[in-house]
């Protein structure tokens, strides 16, 4: 997807970190077993911090193995893989079949044709198997598309049809969890959406995109309203965080939703300023 | 509702958020209905299951200090007002706005009233912006400003949070400073710099 629920590596203890990877490198290991190469290469980050969050509220039982890939053949190294990591290797098998359909719609993106031609049979499995989210992913992108082209400026208007894409992601069960997860899953969503648009703001002005950011891009305290608003969101993220009782992997989740969230964030106003002061 | 939601979990009501979640897990382990099967106390188990997700539940909704909904309706308000209201007092965010959308007046009331139905559906960009427009059009209504408190003392808590942990420059710091440990000293707190700003968190302290 986009990268940007991240860990904040410095903050993090080393055994941590260790274990964040071996998490990713299982997700890593479950695309390309169920979807070949090409799967593998819709790897994220975001996705794996699902995987955490979700093993940590229902405790999965979860496997550790050693073992060797394609960018590290030599040494061998840890994964963590659960039945969590395979309901997430397919989401996001079904998320990129929607974004791939999308380029092609949007932009008669021949690759975009290609990947998701390769991607359709394994969706249509994946659509058979999860079609409440499969549903929801469509009718979000949907909406989304919509307020795309209705040039939409209000932000959270815009930003909710990600948000409800992301909460039909994170509601694995529909139990007594759903609707924290749901709410976690949303908040983060439009968070994510947010820092896209604050992401692309400047190439979406010069080729003459749409963002949502652009009615306010010009404002002396752009900067800080963006961080005001995504502080918004994390917080509401996390309020209802707190309320699942999660223990393990505790220290890495709240790595993630309290700092490594704002890694991109941070990089984007660094890079920013030193471009406005040469 | 339990009538004491700790003692179900076994702790105190000044433990930790921490402290409830490992009682919490420890308890819904013990009684879950799988290690029942089979079993002639597999009913008396899943009671006991359900109470304790219900205390659970029932503690994590107390120790929140989130938006507790619409105020009192004003005397004033226009029939169109009263249906918000009606709408609001029964959790109906939608329909709320909905109705607010045919109210051609914008009064510092209608702001807030539609403040609480975007909080209500998730426009929590809305929300602030309404609350804060209610607030400046009707500076001397408390109701305002303490909605206002409560909407930016979410920031606020995930600020302190997030500098708290770096500050104590270790891991772990997020628990400990996840308020004060205690509920009560917490919410009086919360209050205290409310009531400072002329807000009120909880009007009965």
């Amino acid at each position: 997807m986009f990268g940007y629920v991240n860990i904040n590596k410095p903050e993090l203890k080393m055994k941590d970190f260790f274990k964040y990877k071996a998490y990713y490198c299982g997700l890593c290991k479950t695309l390309k077993n169920r979807y070949g190469r090409f799967g593998q290469m819709t790897l994220s980050y975001d996705m794996t911090f699902l995987i955490i969050l979700l093993t940590s509220l229902y405790e999965t039982e979860t496997v550790r193995e050693q073992d060797r890939c394609i960018t590290h053949p030599v040494k061998k190294h840890d994964t963590l893989t659960n039945e969590i990591t395979g309901y997430v290797a397919d989401m996001n098998i079904a998320l990129t079949y929607h974004h791939l359909m999308d380029d092609w719609q949007d932009e008669k993106s021949l690759a975009g044709l290609t990947g998701a031609k390769a991607l359709q049979r394994a969706y249509r499995r994946i659509s058979r198997k999860y079609p409440r989210q499969c549903r929801e992913i469509s009718e979000s992108l949907n909406r989304l598309a919509e307020c795309e082209r209705q040039q939409e400026n209000n932000i959270d208007v815009v930003s909710r049809c990600f948000g409800e894409l992301m909460a039909s992601l994170f509601t694995y069960r529909e139990d007594v969890w759903e609707n924290s997860l749901r709410k976690i899953g949303f908040y983060l969503g439009k968070f994510i959406y947010l820092l896209d648009a604050f992401d692309d703001i400047e190439k979406d002005t010069k080729s003459g995109s749409y963002n949502p950011l652009k009615t306010i891009c010009n404002n002396e305290t752009f900067e800080t309203d963006c961080r005001n608003m995504l502080t918004m969101m994390m917080a509401e993220c996390t309020r209802e965080f707190e309320k699942l009782p999660c223990i393990l992997d505790i220290d890495i989740l709240r790595n993630i939703l309290y700092e490594g969230v704002w890694t991109k964030f941070e990089l984007i106003n660094t890079k920013r300023n030193s471009e406005k002061g040469t | 509702m339990i009538n004491n939601p700790y003692s179900v979990l076994g702790v105190s009501p000044s433990a930790s958020n921490e402290e409830i979640k490992k009682a919490y897990r420890e308890l819904s382990r013990k009684y879950h209905p799988d290690s029942y099967v089979n079993n002639p106390l597999a009913s008396l188990a899943e009671e006991k299951f359900k109470e304790v997700q219900e205390a659970y539940d029932q503690i994590m909704k107390e120790r929140e200090n989130g938006y507790s909904g619409v105020g009192g309706s004003a005397s004033d308000d226009s029939t169109e007002m009263s249906a918000v209201y009606n709408y609001l007092d029964s959790r109906r965010y939608r329909e709320a706005l909905d109705a607010l959308d045919r109210v051609p007046i914008r009064s510092a009331r209608w702001y807030y009233y539609s403040a609480v139905a975007n909080a209500g559906v998730g426009n929590n960009i809305m929300a602030t912006e309404h609350a804060r427009q209610a607030v400046n059009m009707d500076p001397s209504n408390n109701e305002y400003r303490s909605l206002l408190n409560q909407i930016e003392w979410q920031s606020q808590r995930y600020q302190d949070t997030r500098y708290n942990n770096t500050g104590n420059g270790g891991y772990g710091g997020y628990g400990r400073n996840y308020g004060t440990g205690n509920l009560c000293c917490d919410l009086w707190c919360a209050d205290s710099i409310c009531e400072c700003m002329g807000g009120d968190l909880i009007p009965c302290i």
